[in-house]
């Protein structure tokens, strides 16, 4: 609403019908309509239209204006009123989401193209404004259905934004509301309690009986806890109430392009790419032992740290038969998976050095 | 497959460093070839140019422009050295493996860190030749690396004590680990014969004395005979383990063998083992072993591959031929590598040759150091040139100075070089 600072510069404050100034009638009101976006008084608009359409007072227009049309400017520059204007109602029509294309780029050339429109309906010369208009308009009559959708889908996402924020800001409004309850509550407790204690020590007995009223005072604060929270886990339920609303209101949602669906769960993740690691040659049982081992079960410096025997012997016992039966010479003159490869990669290694000219290390 | 089998194919040792003897024999021959062609045209190329120019690396380095311009009536004055055979870099190499023991046993380092090393110490002249960097100094830099690769970590002020050396030490570490294709990872059988004699044990009917012996003997021969042969690229550590038990005590390596591959086919079976009823004694903890263990093998051809007589046969083949190529160098021959006499008739001669023909840039691991630092720096200095005009020109946009732009000078250095091996470009 606020205007420019502009001490001097009446012109702008005149009607241009009645000739009043503002610096004359302070309470003047300018209006305008959107037919022609040409302002006047308040008084003039009044007087003028009253008794139905008339013509626009400004000389060389000639657009035939309703009283009805007539509103106050929220932008003191008229232009910019009169694009937000065009931009609300291309947009009204234009109310495709990204969601709705199936490429970023798609979407992006759909944004150009519309930001094309209203450039020329803004900016352009007659000529392409009514081309851009009769372009508008048959959009907006060819694809009725999307826009009415499209517009219902954004309502509704408008009202399940506003329902969420009206339940978090009740949610917060409680929980203010209980936290200074419980403040007075707690203020009442130790103003009682110390009355007690004066009581006590009037009557002259011991502190052993003070004892019991400060316990009872604790006591009685981890319940006020509790109740708080108690009374903040509704609020908590509302608004879980709110989002498990929007998931069924979003469902209900039509026309969006089917989403891709995510990749079924493939199970827990396996680093050792599913490697077996249970022995297939020997088992470990509890019998296994080695002087070694008795030696150091009975040393406290190990024991402490949680040495573990069992996995020791495990380790060892893997280690005894791992690789038993892979037959080097076999596996690797056969090539066989693994072997060749990693053979062919060495081969390369030996090579690199023939070219030692071109050699250059850190 | 066995899992434990499976599990072991992970492993670097045996994707990366598991080779047929012929294959072996093979890399060494074209590591001893490349040196060779190598070693001569360095020593061309610094014939060639004057001794006196040498004040830089850049007059050292084979030029690769100039390469071709001196022709063969200039550089006909160096008469080329006879350089050493495969066969004589291998006994080099094991000379030199029985010198790294010797130098272990002096450090005092446990024993994994002790084969840790040697295995490093033949990988890296595996794709390297023996003429080209200092067995001497590489056995030290084995040992530092290998007691780091093993989680202890020596300061270098100890090795600087005992050895005498520091800067080249710390010089080869690098090279080393590029040898080693950074693989630090290296599987030995000592943890694992503490495994067998576990089991062995659990049987119950073995004399507990008879069981010790042998394990010590055993662990006698891993300490030795595995790392003075090839067999860690031949074997896995299972089947060293087992080969060196064997030698210590036939009768409990076998014994084991028979109880782990303990599964019969019921097709072989009598009359009187029916399939279905397990056999009370072994075959009844083999079904146990079974249920125990591993999830899905069920079936009996399953079962066969994994603890069937099939693959038993094989396997005790297979530690068979580790058990001879273990019994070539028995810890009795300790005394025949460090024997005056051996040396003299032996090594020497080799050495000396080696002298001969050793590569002129590479053998001084400080200085090589040193010039690979200052070529670097020159790259990047000539790298720096482009960048700075391009930077400049943002500089000017942008208010800045852009120049010093690290990620970018990084990125064009790795493009430059290194794509066909990840590990770095050749030693």
């Amino acid at each position: 609403m606020a205007r420019p600072l502009d001490p001097l510069g009446f012109e702008d404050e005149m009607c241009p019908v009645c000739k009043s100034r503002k610096y004359l009638n302070p309470d003047i009101v300018f209006v305008f309509n959107p037919e022609c976006y040409h302002s006047m008084c308040l008084n003039c608009a009044n007087r003028l239209f009253n008794d139905g359409p008339n013509q626009c007072p400004h000389a060389g227009c000639n657009k035939t204006l309703r009283r009805k049309g007539f509103r106050s400017a929220f932008f003191g520059d008229l232009a910019v009123e009169r694009e937000v204007d065009i931009r609300r109602r291309v947009a009204a029509v234009f109310n495709q989401v990204e969601d709705d294309f199936e490429t970023l780029q798609d979407y992006n050339n759909y944004l150009q193209m519309v930001e094309d429109l209203t450039f020329e309906l803004v900016n352009g010369t007659d000529e392409r404004r009514r081309q851009a208009e009769a372009q508008l308009q048959a959009w907006e009559a060819e694809h009725r259905a999307d826009i009415e959708r499209n517009k219902k889908a954004g309502r509704e996402a408008d009202e399940i934004s506003r329902v969420r924020l009206a339940a978090e800001r009740d949610a917060v409004r409680q929980r203010r509301i209980e936290a200074i309850k419980e403040a007075e509550a707690e203020k009442r407790e130790r103003v009682r309690s110390r009355e007690m204690e004066l009581d006590n020590l009037a009557k002259g007995t011991t502190a052993m009986t003070a004892e019991p009223a400060t316990k009872v005072q604790l006591k009685r604060r981890g319940q006020v806890n509790r109740v708080a929270e108690t009374a903040s886990n509704p609020a908590i339920a509302t608004t879980g109430m709110g989002t498990g609303a929007s998931e069924v209101e979003r469902l209900s949602i039509r026309g969006l392009k089917e989403k891709p669906k995510a990749p079924a769960p493939q199970g827990p993740y396996d680093p050792f790419g599913g490697m077996d690691f249970a022995p297939s040659r020997y088992k470990l049982h509890g019998g296994l032992s080695h002087p070694l081992m008795e030696k150091y079960r009975l040393d406290r410096q190990h024991v402490a740290g949680g040495y573990s025997f069992d996995d020791f012997a495990a380790r060892a016992l893997y280690e005894a038969f791992a690789g038993l039966g892979v037959f080097v010479e076999d596996e690797k003159e056969v090539g066989s998976g693994i072997g060749l490869s990693q053979e062919t990669s060495m081969a390369a290694g030996i090579a690199a050095v023939v070219d030692a000219d071109k050699m250059d290390l850190d | 497959m066995a899992s434990e089998d499976a599990r072991y194919r992970e492993t670097s040792q045996f994707q990366a460093w598991s080779f047929s003897p012929a294959q072996l024999a093979a890399m060494r021959e074209k590591t001893n070839a490349i040196a060779r062609q190598r070693i001569a045209e360095r020593m061309l190329a610094s014939a060639s140019n004057p001794p006196t120019s040498n004040n830089t690396s850049h007059a050292n380095t084979p030029d690769p422009s100039g390469h071709g311009t001196p022709n063969p009536t200039e550089n006909s004055t160096p008469t080329l050295p006879d350089f050493l055979k495969p066969e004589e870099e291998a006994l080099l190499v094991s000379f030199y493996v029985s010198e790294l023991l010797r130098a272990a046993d002096h450090l005092g380092v446990p024993d994994e860190v002790r084969a840790t090393a040697t295995v490093f110490f033949r990988r890296f002249f595996l794709t390297n030749s023996i003429m080209t960097y200092p067995p001497q100094e590489m056995i030290l830099v084995a040992l530092f690396v290998g007691s780091k690769a093993e989680g202890r970590f020596p300061r270098i002020i100890e090795f600087q004590q005992k050895f005498n050396t520091k800067q080249d030490i710390l010089a080869g570490e690098f090279l080393l680990c590029q040898g080693n294709r950074f693989n630090f990872e290296v599987r030995h059988p000592f943890r694992a014969l503490m495994g067998a004699t576990m089991e062995l044990r659990s049987y119950g009917d073995i004399d507990e004395q008879r069981i010790i012996a042998a394990e010590k003997r055993a662990h006698e021969i891993l300490l030795f005979s595995p790392l003075m042969t090839d067999a860690y690229f031949h074997y896995t550590p299972s089947q060293i383990m087992f080969a060196a038990l064997s030698l210590a005590d036939r009768g409990l390596a076998e014994r084991l063998i028979q109880e782990t591959f303990h599964f019969v086919p019921p097709t072989t079976n009598n009359d009187n083992t029916p399939a279905v009823t397990p056999l009370p004694g072994l075959e009844n903890q083999g079904i146990g072993r079974k249920e125990g263990g591993s999830k899905g093998i069920t079936t009996n051809d399953e079962r066969a591959a994994i603890v069937g007589p099939g693959i038993r046969d094989k396997v005790m083949g297979t530690i068979e031929a580790c058990r001879n190529m273990l019994s070539t160098e028995l810890p009795e021959r300790k005394s025949h590598w460090t024997s005056e006499s051996i040396f003299k008739s032996q090594i020497r001669p080799v050495r000396k040759k080696l002298t001969k023909c050793r590569d002129p840039d590479r053998w001084n691991l400080s200085e090589l150091q040193r010039q690979r630092r200052e070529a670097g720096v020159r790259r990047a200095d000539s790298e720096e040139r482009p960048a700075a005009s391009n930077g400049s020109k943002d500089a000017a946009i942008f208010g800045g100075d852009l120049s010093a732009d690290a990620p970018e000078k990084k990125r064009r250095k790795v493009d430059g070089n290194g794509l066909e091996d990840p590990f770095g470009g050749p030693l």
